[in-house]
Parts: C-alpha cells; structure tokens; sequence
C-alpha cells in the first residue's frame, strides 16, 4: 500500500523583482510503501528538501500530484498521521521540551493521559529527560535537534518524514537515531529522509534515491546496493558517477 | 477535534508570549506609570481625578501598544521568520486554523495583560480617590471601565490588522512598520475629514485625486478614534450603551473580515 506517492511534480521558484525561473524540482515521480525506509541523497540544491515541503504542503507544486496516505497535502487531514523533522528545525523559545510536546500531543489529537506516557517514554529514548523542564532556548544544536525528533515521534506517526535528522547530532545522538529510525520500521512505520551522510543512509535505507539538478536520478533498492558496493564501489562513488562529478 | 487543536494553538502562542521577556518590561513601565499618577496627582490643585484617569487610561492604552507591536509581531511575524510555523503546520492544521489559533493566542494574552493592568490602575484610582476624596465628587468607575472595555475593542483590531500585515509581508519590521502607519493613520484620518469639511479647508488648493484618494482611504482604513474615550471618562460624561454596542459590532466585523482575508492570502502563501 501506498504511504507517499508523487506523480510528475515539478517546482519552478519564481524571483520576486527578475521574475527569472528556476527549477527546484523537475518530473518526480515516486512512491513509498508501507513499512519503508527511503532515503534521498543528494547534493546542497538537489530538490530534496523542496520535495519535502511538497509533501507537507508548505509549497505547492506547479504540475504533477502528491498523495499522503491518499490524501492531497492540501488537506490537513494528511498530516493527522504524520510526524515531521524540518532541516535545523526552529522551537518557540519560551516553552519547556514537555510543554512543546505536550502540543504535538494536543494538536494530533491524543488524549492526556498517553500524552504523558509518550512524552516521557521519547525523552528518556532521546536523553532529554532530565531537561525536559528547560526552556528551548537553552537547548544546545545537538540537544534542539532531539526535541525535533521527538516531536516528530511523539503522538505515533504511520508515516515519519525526516529532513537531515543528523545534522548536528554527536556519534550517540546518531546512534540513538538511527536506533529510533530501525524501531520505526520494526513497527511497520514508513520512514522518507533526507541525509548528507551517506553511510547512515546505506545502513538503514530499504531504497534510496539519488537527486540532482532536480531530477530523481536513479532509485536504488538494498539489494542493488550490495550487489554494486564492493571494496572499490562504495555508495559514495555510486553517487558520483550518478550525478556525473566524480572527476 | 477541531476546537481541541485550535485551543492548544491558543494556549502554545499565550505561553510563549506571556513570557517574552519584553512582557515584563512594558508591564513594569505601566505599573511604574500607574504608581507615579498617585505623586503627579498630588501636584495638582483642582480636577484631580481627571488627572488620575487620564493617567491610568493612558497607561493601559500604552501598554497595550506595546504589546501589539513589539510581542504580538514577535508571535505572528517571527513564526514565518525563524520557520517555526514548519513544527505547527506539521500537525493537521490549515493555514486559517493556523491564523485563528494564533490570533486567538494573541487576544488571550492582551486580554489577561489588560485585566491585570486595569486592577492595578483600579487601586491606583482608588488609593487617590481614598486621599482626595472631595476632588473625586465627578467620577464614575463605570465610566472608567466602559473606556477600558473600548481600549480593549481597539486591540481586538489592531491585533488583526498585525495578523492580516503578518500574512502579506515577508518580514517582521515591515509588518511592525504597516501596523503602526495604519494605527496612526486610523487614530487621526477622522481629524483630517473633519478638517477637510471647515471653511479654513476650503481655501487650501486641493485636487480632486487627492480628495477622491482621501475619501476612499477614509472607508478602507479603520477609524480607531472611535475607541477613544479617555475624554468622555476623564470628564465622567455618560458613554452610551448604545454606543459601546456599536463600536463593539464596528470591531467585530472589522476583525473578523481581516482575518477572513488574512486567511485566503495565507493559504495561497509559499512557505519556503
């Protein structure tokens, strides 16, 4: 069964004074089953974070259709089983860990009493318990990004969508994700992220796809990655030739 | 459901903005500005409670704006700015719930400072009152509060005007600058059509663009003078129902049409 599916979607950014035209994304087409992890790898302006926002309707696309869990992105309903991670993702200052999750809670619809459970099961995952009282402001790079998973986890997604959950993370707070992300898929969770770090994507991905100049290169499935990976090939070299700079 | 998301929207932008720090800054100020009517008063020989009221409504009336402009764009603007507005579209928001939400947010906050800033200056007016007693012959707390109530009208619309500006500019300065021309520009464009009416008027050469422009800025922008009634209560002149009701409804609907629009121009936003 379908969780994500994108269908010929192009987006073209539009400059406010020039009126000049660039393409983000150029003809993607995509879709991603349930119980899949997929990664999407490519380089700084690749279209991978604009497809993201495609998808949780931030942006709207200027041909071609998105469906989440068969619904448009449009409909706010989409998101109702949805957990989302943005790219350095921004809290409100003044509110507490549990407080910012307490909102998720509240505004995906769960009630109190799992509320407090979940929250208090993610932030001992995540190692955030301790602070959970601390204003966000507080919170150091690293120690923000896991309050963004956390919100993105909190109320128990079907589908989970990941921008660069890594970034800034130390080597266990790396681990600690890619633990959450493996769990995720256990329990039949659909997992679409976006990482520079192709090792993490190679380890946990079912199928990752290459982007580049906007275009969905080539999609590659675990076991086409394996059969190409040898100790001269790695995904990286994969990567290269794909997107043609490996001079 | 949906009352369940919109009121925790409303309770996340309260939290955040009853503990901006610049809350505590302005209420200091209006508190210090209440506490000093007491001194000013006594300074005064005559018509001592139309000190103290003016004082007190003004107080609250400057403390309001502040809040409007510097925390309420913090809370509208600053979400588009800084990009969290992603973590709240993230959850089964629209965009117009997203704007009620935050509005609604606003106003709790607006409404709780002003509450807190109308008992403070209550005591104030009434431990002078206690001292100057003869020169209090004049004063109605029920006018007081209807004044209040009218300030209180007044931040209903200027906060949706911030909402509706929040919506339409990419910045938050910018939204801070189009919020305070148009408070300015509401709280005296009653002044100049009036001015424009008198017979010194009529000798200033004025072309006919610049009146029809006059005329029609007149019925697009808000007459915020309406919701000024400092005068009337410092004077203890009886504030009519009837008026209050209209001035009420004028609020209302004004608001609810700006979010309305703000609603329509934000759901076509690209949040990139």
């Amino acid at each position: 069964m379908q969780k994500i599916l994108i269908k010929n979607v192009s987006k073209e950014y539009i400059s406010d004074f020039k009126r000049k035209r660039k393409t983000a994304v150029d003809n993607v087409s995509l879709s991603i089953e349930k119980a899949e992890i997929f990664g999407i790898i490519g380089v700084n302006g690749a279209g991978k974070s604009t497809i993201i926002k495609m998808i949780m309707g931030f942006i709207k696309p200027h041909s071609g259709q998105i469906f989440v869990s068969g619904k448009t992105p449009l409909d706010p309903d989409s998101r109702r089983n949805l957990g989302y991670l943005p790219e350095n993702p921004y809290f409100y200052d003044n509110l507490t860990a549990r407080e910012l999750l307490m909102f998720s809670c509240q505004a995906s619809g769960l009630d109190k009493k799992t509320s407090i459970r979940r929250i208090e099961i993610l932030l001992k995952k995540v190692g955030l318990f301790a602070e959970q009282n601390q204003k966000l402001r507080t919170f150091s790079k690293g120690m923000t990004q896991r309050a963004g998973i956390c919100f993105a986890l909190v109320h128990d997604p079907d589908i989970i969508i990941l921008d660069e959950p890594m970034s800034g993370l130390d080597p266990l707070g790396r681990k600690i994700v890619i633990d959450l992300i493996c769990d995720l898929k256990q329990r039949g969770k659909t997992v679409l992220f976006c990482s520079h770090i192709l090792n993490d994507v190679e380890r946990i991905c079912d199928r990752v796809g290459i982007m580049d100049g906007g275009s969905l290169k080539r999609v590659y499935t675990k076991e086409e990655i394996f059969k190409s990976v040898d100790a001269e090939n790695n995904l990286e070299e994969i990567f290269l030739k794909i997107i043609g700079r490996n001079q | 459901m949906m009352t369940r998301k919109l009121f925790a929207l409303t309770i996340l932008t309260f939290k955040e903005g009853v503990r901006d720090r610049a809350l505590f800054g302005i209420g200091l100020f209006s508190l210090l500005l209440m506490a000093g009517s007491i001194v000013v008063v006594s300074m005064f020989m005559r018509e001592l409670h139309k000190v103290t009221v003016d004082i007190n409504l003004s107080a609250i009336t400057f403390a309001g704006l502040l809040l409007s402009f510097f925390v309420s764009i913090n809370l509208m603007s600053k979400d588009i700015d800084r990009y969290t507005i992603y973590s709240v579209l993230s959850k089964p928001f629209s965009r117009s719930q997203y704007i009620w939400g935050k509005y609604l947010g606003i106003m709790l906050l607006i409404v709780t400072a002003m509450g807190i800033l109308t008992f403070c200056s209550s005591l104030a007016i009434w431990f002078t009152k206690s001292q100057y007693s003869l020169y209090f012959q004049g004063f109605s707390w029920m006018e007081f509060y209807k004044a209040v109530y009218a300030e209180l009208l007044m931040f209903f619309l200027l906060n949706a005007l911030i909402v509706f500006f929040s919506t339409i500019t990419t910045s938050s300065f910018i939204t801070l600058l189009f919020s305070i021309s148009t408070y300015i520009a509401g709280q005296t464009i009653e002044e100049v059509v009036l001015f424009l009416k008198t017979k010194h008027a009529a000798e200033i050469f004025m072309s006919e663009g610049i009146n029809t422009i006059i005329g029609i800025v007149q019925y697009i922008l808000p007459n915020l003078s309406v919701f000024d009634l400092k005068l009337q209560s410092a004077h203890a002149i009886t504030i009519s129902w009837d008026y209050l009701a209209a001035v009420t409804g004028y609020s209302i609907v004004y608001s609810i049409v700006l979010l309305i629009m703000a609603s329509l121009i934000f759901n076509k936003r690209e949040l990139r």
